[in-house]
């Protein structure tokens, strides 16, 4: 049975119905049309369906969208500033070519935003700790850590969020 | 990958909680981080007609603590929140590093220790600690509530003694004694997100002499289909000043303790040697720490 819930994501609010069954995933790829969110394993190990919830990463395949109301939902798409402009730890991909596929690309940078927030000079360590349960199959983990690295010394010394 | 249909409810208040678990009884499931659940129910391993949410229940979650009497873990805190606290840090070594290996930064952010233990798999991380710790559960149902021994509350592989109508609500650490340590370690394939093949706590404490047992649990998971604390290993140290041959041996009599099965993580034999090689190593480090030998919280 259908019910109409209130989602608020990346600072915009959603009246959406949906069946309790409904996952997060599912809601926000397919009824809201943010279609950055990837859709991998479905069991939570490989991540890319990594979204932030309240500032923390939560498996959006394993979340029931009817449990998310009143939270507040971040997506790749939410990191993107009004103008356009990439989020320091998004251009830091870029310049780094940490990017190859790109299908773990969304759910590795909010890992990232998550782990950056707080703790913006990470020891390589740390950013491996903090991507663990964010899968590559390009093989391309020394640049993603180099490309994190480098956004976490960006956003201290300039001081964004 | 879908899920059955079901009807949600996210009670505000445990009271409403038990009513709803005492009106609908088996077809009705607790829904806590859902980091288990959700995947059994994917895999149509478990269909329930109801789920309760639990996460909007203030008086179940959170960590508090009373000196001299030890801490309170409501069960739906989240693994990363017990990862992450100072207090558990200090007083329950064991259990932070536990906590601190269970899954990924997603899944301890999901994640709850009630789930945990109720979730009853021999592989789990936190329950070994929680026994070594000497922690107990509160069950509650309408009827009222009891306390007993988490050692007690795990019956097997996903077997608890929750009957229709109970719900676990908070885990009591006591008071850890003088001259004591506790601390965790785990063997697996990878470094993160693994099923440990073998994993053990101990928790060590002193005499005034800072050199005899005064006590000491050492218990071990994935070796049997629940936590097995190592009794005769335990009765080997208990009582003596510990010493290298001591130690040698309690390592031996847990391997020979273990009840390992072979499968697709491990063969027996790995494991009972993984035994010993994991109980050498907690004992001495719980030993250095505890008789305050230098060494770093590690
Ligand atoms: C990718 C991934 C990696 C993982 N890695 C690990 C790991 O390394 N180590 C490990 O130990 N586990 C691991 N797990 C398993 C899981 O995350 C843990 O067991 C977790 O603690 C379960 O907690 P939860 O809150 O998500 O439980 P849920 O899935 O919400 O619940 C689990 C079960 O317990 C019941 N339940 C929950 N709370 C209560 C309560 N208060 N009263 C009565 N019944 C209750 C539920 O009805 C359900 O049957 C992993 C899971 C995933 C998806």
């Amino acid at each position: 049975m259908k019910q109409l819930i209130t989602l608020e994501i990346n600072n915009r609010v959603y009246e959406i119905p949906v069946d309790p069954k409904d996952l997060l995933v599912d809601v926000v790829r397919k009824k809201v049309a943010l279609t950055g969110t990837k859709k991998g394993c479905g069991q939570g190990d490989c991540g890319a369906c990594t979204v932030l919830i309240d500032g923390e990463p939560v498996l959006s395949c394993i979340t029931l969208a009817i449990a998310c109301q009143g939270k507040k939902i971040t997506t790749i798409e939410g990191l993107v500033a009004e103008d356009g402009k990439l989020h320091p730890i998004q251009q830091s991909f870029v310049d780094h070519g940490a990017v190859q596929c790109g299908f773990c690309t969304p759910g590795m940078i909010l890992s990232s935003k998550s782990l950056l927030d707080k703790n913006s000079r990470p020891s390589e360590e740390e950013i491996k700790r903090g991507i663990a349960g964010n899968i590559c199959r390009c093989t391309g983990y020394k640049r993603i850590v180099a490309a994190i690295s480098a956004a976490g010394e960006t956003i201290s010394s300039e001081g964004v969020k | 990958m879908y899920l059955n249909d079901f009807e949600y409810f996210a009670p505000k208040t445990c009271g409403e909680i038990l009513d709803l678990v005492g009106r609908l009884g088996t077809k009705a499931k607790i829904l806590a981080g859902g980091t288990d659940l959700l995947i059994m129910m994917k895999e149509k391993m478990l269909k329930p007609d109801y789920l309760i949410d639990i996460n909007d229940v203030q008086e179940l979650k959170g960590i508090s603590y009373e000196p001299g009497k030890g801490a309170v873990i409501g069960t739906a805190t989240k693994i990363s929140e017990i990862e992450h606290s100072d207090l558990i840090r200090e007083k329950y070594f064991a259990l932070s590093q536990a906590a601190g290996e269970l899954g990924s930064a997603q899944v301890r952010a999901m994640a709850t220790l009630g789930g945990n233990s109720c979730h009853a798999s021999p592989a789990a991380e936190t329950p070994p600690p929680l026994v070594a710790l000497g922690a107990k559960v509160v069950v509650k149902s309408i009827a009222g509530e009891k306390e007993l021994p988490l050692e007690e509350f795990i019956l097997g592989n996903r077997k608890t003694t929750l009957a229709e109508g109970e719900i676990l609500t908070k885990f009591l650490l006591p008071e850890p004694a003088p001259r004591s340590a506790s601390r965790y370690s785990y063997i697996g394939l990878r470094d993160a997100m693994e099923i440990d093949a073998v994993n053990m706590a101990v928790n060590l404490a002193l005499e005034d002499d800072g050199r005899t047992v005064k006590s000491l649990r050492m218990v071990m998971g994935s070796v049997s289909p629940v936590p097995l604390i190592a009794v005769e290993a335990q009765g080997i140290l208990i009582g003596q000043v510990f010493n290298q041959e001591l130690m040698e041996k309690a390592a031996q009599a847990a391997s020979v303790e273990a009840n390992p099965i072979s499968d697709i993580r491990a063969s027996a034999e790995y494991r009972r040697e993984m035994v010993a090689v994991l109980a050498r190593r907690l004992l001495q480090q719980a030993f250095n720490a505890a008789s305050g030998t230098k060494e770093g919280n590690w």
